[in-house]
């Protein structure tokens, strides 16, 4: 392990149970998602550190642009754990009103915006939103994830180089985690390293083990100082590794190595960090089974109360759009009420417009 | 009671083969707990139970392909009434291990009367066979040749049982379609492509942009025929087959010069109407490939030889596909002479975006009432109807009515045609 920032004892274990509630809920959804309950999971398992140790320097006014798996994240920057399941099962207490695919989170109150599946998009519109944070005067600096095969992406180009010329305060968080889907690094770049394009850019790169929770701690903590210092923006590479599939419709063992896997699966993360809080004292060696039981019925408990959420009633379709639904949606939405009605598929509180 | 059916488990998955059963009927199960081995297109993966309770019902067996959204077990969790899960539709009878049902075919919304419509089709369409990576696979290790292959699919596509029940010969894959038996006068599906695709496309945009209205008059060519018999001799000395229709074309090249408001297009950009002062006469040729207009350039300026000669050449290159692109543009007016083959009126449809175009029908012998120096007597004369449509919106009746007034003026005394 890396050496370990200044963290009070309660904060080094909070740090572990964020990590096994991202690992728990990982297994409950591909649970959900195999017997059809829900439709789509992109795990983060293996890159538990890496989520948890970048998200954790950042103060609740800032702000974290995300990819496909840093929903665990989130849910450590308060993003409530029942919302998170709602989202999944895009019923009625889904903030994004079921408008986004399952595993498309995103919550207002700490600032995390909903994100796109187009790779790379968030890294623009992070910069923008980081570059307007430092117009405003605002003490607020803007963590921008994605994984390696963003940096192949239109959006890492322009979205670093505009970072780097207005010294917009951010950080762009490179998940590296060894595979974009089926593609992996060596196919993916000729750098040495993802952290070297930093330097094309004017800012500092760095590669750190994304295994190792306090290393992320430490390097996010030096490069959200930097940036809310005024000091620009720089490129953190967590090198890590997605033990599952890229989601639950991918099969892994159809690209890569078993052998490769298994280097990675003794490099585990949460292993590594339980072991360097039982060595330090901080817990004993139940606290993690005691932990992950515990959290996981919580899980349980919340996705049978969202199970049982009612979606969102159908009429939602042509909402928030315009400030009163237009004679034309109404219309459309009354033929297609008829439609559900007649498949039984119409609830309570569809009711048709008066026209 | 829950009726679990299999779900999509790779985002798009259409059937799942059950690997293993990792319970039995009667077992007691929790929630989460695998339950069952499937193998998709994309991916081995364990199904979980849905909810804790006992397994009542192991409904396929191990090596079924069961398409997705079928029932696969049942699970008692205590719930009381029935297919508490289960869609509405999904009632699917205790399969038979080896006859995974196929998915419940679409109610067709398409003709009743037609069965051929329901017949199962090869899923090609425009040369792409839609069939499943699993199909594709055994396709090839049994050198099966998809495009032949009927898809159970849901919309036709292929199915892996399709593929082995070609390979083995055997009638495809279990099916809610009829199979027709081959009959020498069997309804057909055509493909919608090509020169009739594009015939198609070119009749769509004109009868639905110009405002056609048609004007039928009928000639007394007896005249004309003994001056045609006249010139096919003269032309046959010089090689060239003279018919009906090059003085057809000096009429309306004179009669266009005369009326040139129905010469022309409109160009709707510039919302100008185009009148070019030269006539470029479209004339319709069928050929094996279809309807094609190839057009002779400057009618008004060229004698009837000519013309006899250039359109014996163009019509005969424009049945063999030799006619270069350059020739099937720039016409200013068409002539279609369909009508020769039978009827006696037309409505044609203009060769869009021209104004106007001629329809020519055949001649006939009828009894006329014709003046004489001795008085009104009836004689055995021929009659040739013209039906010609005009885009309203360029021009009026009267125009029209003056134009195939005139055509019979000078084609009744064919003298008039070297006005």
């Amino acid at each position: 392990m890396g050496e370990a920032p200044d963290l009070s004892d309660e904060q080094f274990v909070e740090l572990l149970r964020n990590m096994i509630m991202i690992r728990s809920l990982d297994g409950r959804m591909l649970k959900l998602q195999r017997a059809g309950r829900v439709g789509f999971v992109g795990t983060a398992t293996g890159l538990e550190a890496s989520l948890v140790g970048a998200a954790a320097p950042l103060l609740p006014k800032d702000w974290m642009w995300s990819g496909l798996r840093e929903g665990g994240a989130a849910i450590t920057r308060g993003l409530p754990l029942f919302e998170y399941v709602a989202q999944m099962y895009c019923n009625s207490n889904d903030s994004a009103k079921g408008r986004q695919m399952c595993n498309h989170f995103q919550h207002k109150g700490s600032n995390y915006p909903s994100w796109s599946s187009v790779i790379g998009t968030q890294i623009t519109h992070g910069v923008g939103a980081a570059y307007a944070s430092a117009l405003r005067g605002e003490d607020v600096v803007h963590s921008i994830h994605f994984g390696d095969g963003a940096t192949s992406s239109n959006g890492f180009h322009s979205g670093l180089n505009l970072a780097g010329v207005w010294k917009a305060p951010c950080v762009f968080v490179c998940i590296d985690n060894g595979w974009a889907i089926s593609v992996s690094s060596a196919q993916q770049t000729a750098a040495e390293s993802y952290a070297d394009k930093a330097q094309a850019y004017g800012m500092p790169g760095v590669t750190v083990d994304g295994n190792d929770v306090l290393a992320v701690y430490a390097e996010m903590q030096t490069a959200v100082e930097r940036a809310r210092a005024g000091g620009g923006p720089s490129l953190v590479v967590l090198k890590t590794y997605r033990m599952l599939g890229h989601s639950s419709s991918d099969d892994p063992s159809k690209y890569r190595d078993d052998a490769e896997v298994q280097s990675w699966a003794e490099r585990d993360p949460l292993k590594r960090y339980e072991a360097f809080l039982i060595e330090r004292g901080l817990i004993d060696s139940s606290e993690c089974a005691a932990q992950e039981k515990a959290i996981v019925a919580e899980i349980d408990e919340v996705i049978h109360e969202q199970e049982a959420a009612p979606p969102f009633p159908l009429r939602s379709l042509v909402e928030d759009v315009y400030s009163e639904v237009p004679r034309h949606l109404r219309v459309q939405f009354n033929q297609f009420l008829e439609v559900a009605e007649r498949r039984g598929d119409a609830t309570r509180g569809d009711g048709a417009f008066p026209l | 009671m829950i009726e679990f059916k299999l779900p999509d488990i790779g985002e798009g998955t259409a059937e799942g083969e059950i690997v293993k059963w990792l319970v039995s009927a009667g077992d007691a199960v929790k929630e989460h707990q695998a339950i069952v081995e499937v193998m998709t297109d994309k991916a081995t993966v364990e199904v979980p139970a849905p909810a804790d309770g006992t397994i009542t019902e192991l409904l396929v067996g191990e090596g079924d392909i069961v398409p997705v959204g079928d029932v696969i077990f049942r699970l008692d969790n205590g719930g009381g009434a029935p297919a508490q899960e289960s869609a509405p539709e999904a009632a699917a009878a205790p399969a038979a291990p080896a006859a995974p049902a196929a998915p419940a075919a679409p109610a067709a919304p398409a003709a009743p009367a037609a069965p051929a419509a329901v017949a199962p089709q090869p899923a090609s369409s425009g040369g792409k066979v839609l069939a499943v990576p699993s199909a594709r696979r055994v396709a090839r290790e049994l050198s099966v040749d998809l495009s032949t292959v009927a898809g159970s699919g849901r919309n036709g596509v292929i199915r892996r049982a399709d593929v082995e029940a070609a390979a083995t010969g055997g009638a495809a894959a279990p099916s809610s379609h009829p199979v027709v038996a081959p009959t020498t006068a069997q309804a057909q599906r055509i493909p919608f492509r090509g020169v009739r695709r594009k015939i198609a496309e070119a009749m769509v945009r004109s009868s639905q942009t110009a405002v056609h209205f048609t004007i039928v008059e009928e000639v007394d060519v007896t005249d004309l025929v003994r001056v045609r018999q006249k010139a096919k001799a003269i032309g046959a000395e010089q090689g060239i087959k003279v018919t009906f229709m090059p003085f057809i074309m000096k009429a309306v090249a004179n009669g266009l010069m005369k009326f040139p408001m129905l010469n022309g297009h409109l160009d709707e950009q510039a919302e100008e109407i185009v009148l070019p002062g030269t006539v470029n006469l479209g004339i319709a040729t069928d050929t094996p490939n279809g309807l094609i207009v190839p057009v002779i350039s400057q009618v008004e300026s060229k004698g009837l030889l000519q013309l006899a000669a250039e359109l014996g050449d163009l019509s005969e290159r424009t049945r063999a596909g030799r006619v270069r692109p350059e020739e099937l543009r720039g016409s200013t007016f068409s002539i279609t002479n369909a009508g020769n083959i039978g009827g006696t009126i037309a409505t044609p449809i203009i060769n869009f975006p021209d104004i106007a175009i001629l329809g020519v029908h055949r001649i006939v012998k009828r009894p006329g009432v014709v003046d004489t120096p001795e008085g009104e007597v009836i004689e055995v004369r021929q009659y040739m109807n013209f039906s010609c449509s005009v885009d309203h919106r360029l021009a009026d009746g009267a125009d029209a009515a003056r134009f195939v007034a005139y055509l019979r003026q000078i084609l009744e005394e064919p003298a008039l045609l070297s006005l």
